[in-house]
């Protein structure tokens, strides 16, 4: 279980690391994409994103790989542009998709607007399939109420995102199984 | 990904295929399985191969429960696989005299799914073997 105090202390820390991160990416260095695995197992009675919540600086590219060797995924924004569902990304954040990836594909996407961003597998959102990034931290002047206050259901449909308190303390949350 | 409206048509069309497929299974025995079936990979983006459920053929008109006829990675019929969603299984939706690929059955598995594109909904897999070595056969990678 989390302390309260590990969890001040990793979020305290956050912004050295944003800062690194922001300040790389301004200098042109790259970092290596961080990886959400997509998974399940062998006979598709459980379907999930590994780690489910994630934290990252600003411009860090996030590579989606599916690791399911028998069922296809996508990561995708709640977004009204994408397929008509509730927004759950920054206001000015672009939508974005990977579509269907079959077993062994990847998606690249680089989050550049700080905030929280929620996202689903398209032929799983029944099942719940869903996951949280956080980029940035509060303290980012673009952060909003929004952001701070964004409920972790989502609307009329099953699953459970990461709390925020979570992903910015521990920067990994493991999927719920 | 193909929409429910795309799947709808294809649907549709099939029911005007010419040649329907009777259900009789030395026509299916060797795939491909005569039309109305078609390939579900050229359905729906799915592996071609699936382990445990082999490469599938459907006739679209009988979506989302199928039978789904499964083939080896030698094209031999090994399984008849049945997709049944929960919810409307729930509601008390039957499936009466669904055709099997082949009358003999070894062995039979039922267990949950979480959806996948074609069937997206949680439903059941039904699986019947049609011999004691087509589960092997179909889960070879």
């Amino acid at each position: 279980m989390t302390s309260r105090r590990s969890v001040l202390l990793g979020a305290s820390l956050l912004p050295l690391v944003a800062g690194f991160h922001a300040w790389r990416a301004a200098r042109g260095g790259t970092t290596a994409p961080v990886v959400i695995a997509m998974r399940g197992t062998p006979r598709g009675e459980q379907v999930w994103f590994e780690p489910q919540g994630l934290w990252v600086a600003p411009g860090q590219t996030i590579r989606f790989v599916n690791e399911d060797k028998a069922n296809v995924h996508s990561a995708t924004a709640f977004h009204p542009d994408l397929y008509g569902r509730e927004r759950r990304i920054p206001q000015t954040a672009q939508p974005w998709t990977s579509e269907l990836l079959l077993p062994g594909e990847h998606y690249e996407v680089s989050l550049q607007v700080p905030g929280v961003y929620d996202y689903y597998c398209l032929p799983h959102l029944a099942h719940g399939m869903i996951g949280r990034i956080v980029v940035g931290t509060p303290e980012d002047v673009k952060w909003t109420q929004e952001d701070y206050h964004r409920s972790n259901r989502p609307t009329g449909l099953p699953g459970t995102f990461p709390d925020l308190n979570d992903v910015l303390a521990t920067r990994r949350v493991p999927p719920r199984k | 990904m193909l929409s429910l409206s795309r799947f709808a048509a294809i649907a549709a069309c099939s029911l005007f295929a010419s040649c329907a497929y009777s259900g009789d299974s030395a026509a299916a025995d060797k795939s491909p399985p005569p039309a109305p079936y078609a390939k579900v990979s050229s359905l729906v983006k799915l592996p071609d191969f699936i382990p445990g459920l082999g490469t599938l053929y459907v006739d679209p008109a009988t979506l989302p429960a199928g039978p789904f006829l499964g083939y080896d990675k030698d094209g031999k019929l090994s399984a008849t696989i049945y997709m049944i969603p929960m919810d409307a299984l729930s509601k008390g939706t039957a499936w009466n005299n669904l055709k099997t690929g082949s009358t003999q059955v070894d062995s039979v598995d039922i267990y949950y799914n979480a959806g996948h594109p074609g069937v997206e909904e949680p439903h059941a897999h039904v699986v019947l073997f049609h011999d004691d070595g087509a589960r092997q056969r179909l889960e070879s990678k």
